[in-house]
């Protein structure tokens, strides 16, 4: 296969699945429901924890846990792609997948790209709408950086996420569950509600492989004019194309291993 | 009570292992992970209450949204919705005692939420007022389970509601007090804040919790217990309208 | 070369809780099938029809044996054979309901590596041949079972495979979607394609297969022409009656034209017969016995292995 080909065929795969992934967004929101359910559902999990550097009585934890929060919106979303990735052995789609020339991994990549998409829009109106009420300023020079660094933040968040997903690949019943914890582990040591040094170090070792923890650090580096900003977000690429091809590896394994134990669903 | 001790039996072990409780089992401690983190690195041992009584409110309130309110759905689905109106016990007794093992499995959650507390973060919270605090978790589970009657027949009444059933989690936990009390929210939301039971347990919960004896207790057991019975009668009239459609079109099937 | 060339094939599954118990869904099957040509795969269910179908698709592996499309081993070969094949499994799974039928092509087309005018061009064309083209932009959640099942075939085709597997491809099939689809396997057989296509169905393997393979518990039976096996299996009828006193009994063993006279574990007594007249016969010696609990049927597609089996004396397996 020539190079270009090499690049333009995932890039056609990908393309027709993410079709799938925006004809379920579709089915799953219209706009109104997306704006007042999902939106506002996601904007009142941020005001939650927000409201509890209230009660802890301190605008700095405040402004902290507003970030980290509006931030973790789109990575809880992202993660869905551990949910949706099943999809296919439910819809028995996947006997036919693998019974495809192309490689499992590009589909899907495809097929759940509806989540980082609309975790991003949800960060973004998370920081930029619901940040003034607590406190969190932004400057018209801060606006496209923070937006550039949320993009990251969700694509590198997916791409660990479709590792996860490659993972639990077999395990259908849990998916939920494994989604679910997975966030919650990001949240509690990435750095969303307390930094990352109030851990022990094998935490912080574990944490610093996790794309989250890299592009926290660098919005927070930019609404707080600290430090650079650039090294976190490097590190951020760095560790999400990691995570991918990580992912990629994973797939190929587990259908390897499915075609041995025949559990690459039914199709019949 | 036969049939209510038969629909909580059933029940326990339909939920027992099933993918929903164990989604508890397992969120709880990280929810009480995450709290406890931010109430200790602010230097604020006094909020621990907090982080344990607000995953436990939290486990119930999504226990009794999720698996109660899919309850009748799921009958519906398996097609023996009909089957159980057709028998001579009363639906909504079987449902309520249904109801009550879920939210009874939810209080489980308080054991891991306080396990976690003692265990990562060396936080062994003694419960100081252990006779409020326990008739507090009892009419809380009750009203809980009150409040959930109302879900399973509004799932099925209104469809669409079921497409919003993941946005009542968040909004409602902010406006009830879970995590924050009530008396720090905005004055305007006070008010509507009082009107949810969740509201009143959290208060209490956190007060049995803490060195000062709480006040007024029976008073705000009966704020629970009355908000509780208020939901129930709602969901009763809304079960008798499910009830009241199956009778008539023979089946539920296009609602 | 042939189209497909399966050797001593073994297929185990581990069955229970800690899947330590073996179950055999395919033990040491023969099969050769020439090119062009069409062969059925006819059995019960849970015959191993669909593990038959599954190892030549390359999303199974064998335990044992070897399994060859076009000359290319499906286990270590995987990434040719898939270029070559198409497949159809039968009802309303494994298509996207909530996009349109051509999005559902077109992704497909991509998965066999086709872009740009090819692909759009490959996927009208079949959105036109299999009688979809006016319902190609509406969500597949709204066709019926049939136009499912046809959009399922244009899926199979859309990357111009030289063998196809078609996995029970008429299930829920009403009759008239049925006998379009028996007509777009002759078309396949004209455009010299090579197709295997399973079904308990015997009606319609006679319809459409040049070559019958019957299977049963994970074993070859036999292979044999359509008209081979019709010209067996259709004389044969059965008679069963309860009751029936032992006079009448040893009459019906005599009578000419009986095959076998057995006893069901019911008690019942089971009456086979070579052909219609001969039921004519027998319903009239048990009605004048004075037996009033009698039924006849016609032998299903087990029968038709029995029979085909006892008839010709064959080795099993």
């Amino acid at each position: 296969m020539s190079l270009t080909a090499s690049i333009t065929a995932p890039a056609r795969i990908i393309r027709y699945s993410a079709a799938n992934a925006l004809a379920d967004m579709r089915h799953m929101y219209t706009w109104k429901t997306w704006t007042f359910g999902w939106l506002g559902r996601m904007l009142a999990q941020v005001t939650f924890f927000a409201f509890f550097g209230h009660v802890i009585g301190s605008a700095d934890q405040t402004r902290y846990l507003l970030v980290g929060n509006a931030v973790m919106t789109c990575v809880i979303e992202s993660m869905m792609v551990i949910v949706s990735t099943t999809w296919e052995r439910r819809v028995g789609t996947l006997t036919l997948l693998s019974a495809a020339p192309a490689p499992l991994s590009w589909v899907f990549i495809g097929r759940s790209l509806q989540w980082p998409v609309s975790g991003t829009l949800t960060s973004l109106a998370a920081l930029f709408g619901l940040g003034p009420a607590f406190g969190v300023h932004w400057r018209a020079g801060q606006i496209l950086p923070v937006t550039a660094l949320v993009v990251l933040t969700a694509a590198t968040t997916y791409c660990f996420g479709l590792f996860v997903a490659a993972v639990a690949f077999n395990a259908d019943g849990a998916r939920n569950i494994i989604s679910n914890a997975t966030y919650l582990l990001m949240m509690a040591v990435c750095g969303v509600q307390v930094p990352t040094s109030y851990w022990p170090d094998w935490v912080r070792v574990v944490a610093q492989a996790i794309p989250l923890t890299q592009t926290l650090k660098a919005i927070r580096s930019v609404s707080g004019g600290t430090g650079p900003a650039l090294v976190p977000a490097c590190w951020a690429v760095l560790l999400g194309v990691g995570w991918l091809v990580a992912a990629s590896w994973m797939f190929q394994l587990m259908a390897r291993r499915g075609r041995r134990t025949g559990s690459m669903g039914t199709g019949a | 009570m036969r049939i209510f001790l038969t629909g909580f039996r059933f029940q326990l072990r339909v939920a027992w292992g099933s993918p929903d409780t164990l989604q508890i089992c397992v969120t709880a401690p990280l929810f009480t992970l995450v709290f406890m983190a931010i109430a200790e690195h602010a230097e604020r041992p006094d909020l621990a209450p907090f982080a344990i009584v607000s995953p436990t409110l939290m486990s119930l309130w999504t226990l009794a949204l999720f698996i109660a309110g899919e309850l009748i759905g799921d009958e519906r689905r398996s097609g023996t919705l009909e089957a159980l109106i057709a028998v001579p016990a009363r639906l909504s007794t079987l449902v309520i005692g249904r109801i009550c093992a879920v939210t009874t499995l939810g209080l489980l959650s308080f054991a891991e939420a306080w396990l976690v507390a003692g265990l990562v973060f060396d936080r062994w919270l003694a419960v100081r007022h252990p006779l409020p605090f326990v008739l507090c978790l009892v009419v809380t589970a009750l009203a809980m389970a009150a409040t959930a009657t109302i879900f399973s027949p509004l799932f099925i009444l209104m469809p669409s509601a079921r497409t919003v059933q993941n946005t009542l989690t968040y909004p409602f936990y902010l406006l009830s007090g879970v995590l924050i009390p009530v008396a720090m929210l905005p004055f305007w939301l006070r008010p509507a804040s009082h009107l949810i039971f969740l509201s009143w347990s959290g208060d209490l919960l956190r007060d049995s919790l803490a060195a000062p004896a709480p006040h007024d207790v029976a008073a705000r057991l009966a704020a629970v217990l009355a908000l509780g019975a208020v939901s129930h009668l709602i969901g009763m009239a809304l079960l008798h309208r499910v009830l009241r459609r199956v009778r008539r079109l023979g089946t539920l099937s296009h609602s | 070369m042939s189209a497909i060339e399966i050797r001593a094939l073994c297929r185990d599954y581990g069955v229970g809780r800690a899947g330590d118990k073996r179950t055999q869904a395919l033990s040491d099957v023969d099969l050769t099938v020439e090119l062009g040509e069409v062969r059925g795969l006819v059995g019960p269910n849970g015959a191993g029809k669909t593990t038959l179908c599954k190892i030549l698709s390359t999303v199974l592996e064998a335990t044992s044996g070897s399994a060859q499309v076009l000359g290319h081993d499906a286990a270590t070969d995987a990434a040719t054979v898939r270029r070559h094949i198409g497949i159809v499994f039968g009802g309303d799974r494994g298509l996207y309901g909530r996009l349109n039928a051509r999005q559902n092509l077109r992704f497909w087309a991509a998965m066999y590596g086709l872009h740009g005018a090819p692909l759009r061009l490959r996927v009208d064309e079949l959105l036109e041949r299999l009688g979809l083209a006016d319902r190609a932009g509406d969500r597949v959640d709204t066709f019926s079972r049939g136009m499912k099942q046809r959009l399922h075939l244009a899926r199979g085709l859309v990357g111009d495979p030289r063998v196809l597997l078609l996995d029970e491809p008429t299930v829920g099939m009403d009759p008239v979607a049925a006998r379009d689809f028996r007509s777009l396997v002759g078309e396949m057989r004209a455009e010299g394609r090579t197709v295997l296509i399973t079904t308990h169905d015997m009606a319609e393997a006679e319809a459409v297969c040049d070559l019958v393979t019957m299977i049963d518990r994970g074993r070859v039976l036999l292979t044999d022409t359509p008209s081979a096996i019709g010209e067996v299996v259709p004389r044969h009828e059965r008679v069963v009656a309860g009751a029936v006193p032992e006079q009448t009994r040893q009459a019906l063993t005599a009578l000419p034209g009986v095959v076998s006279v057995e006893q069901e574990p019911s008690g019942r007594l089971r009456v086979e017969t070579a052909d219609s007249s001969v039921t004519g016969t027998v319903l009239r010696l048990l009605v004048e016995a004075g037996v009033s609990d009698l039924s006849t049927q016609r032998p299903n597609l087990e029968d038709a292995y029995l029979h085909l089996i006892g008839d010709r004396g064959m080795a099993v397996g």
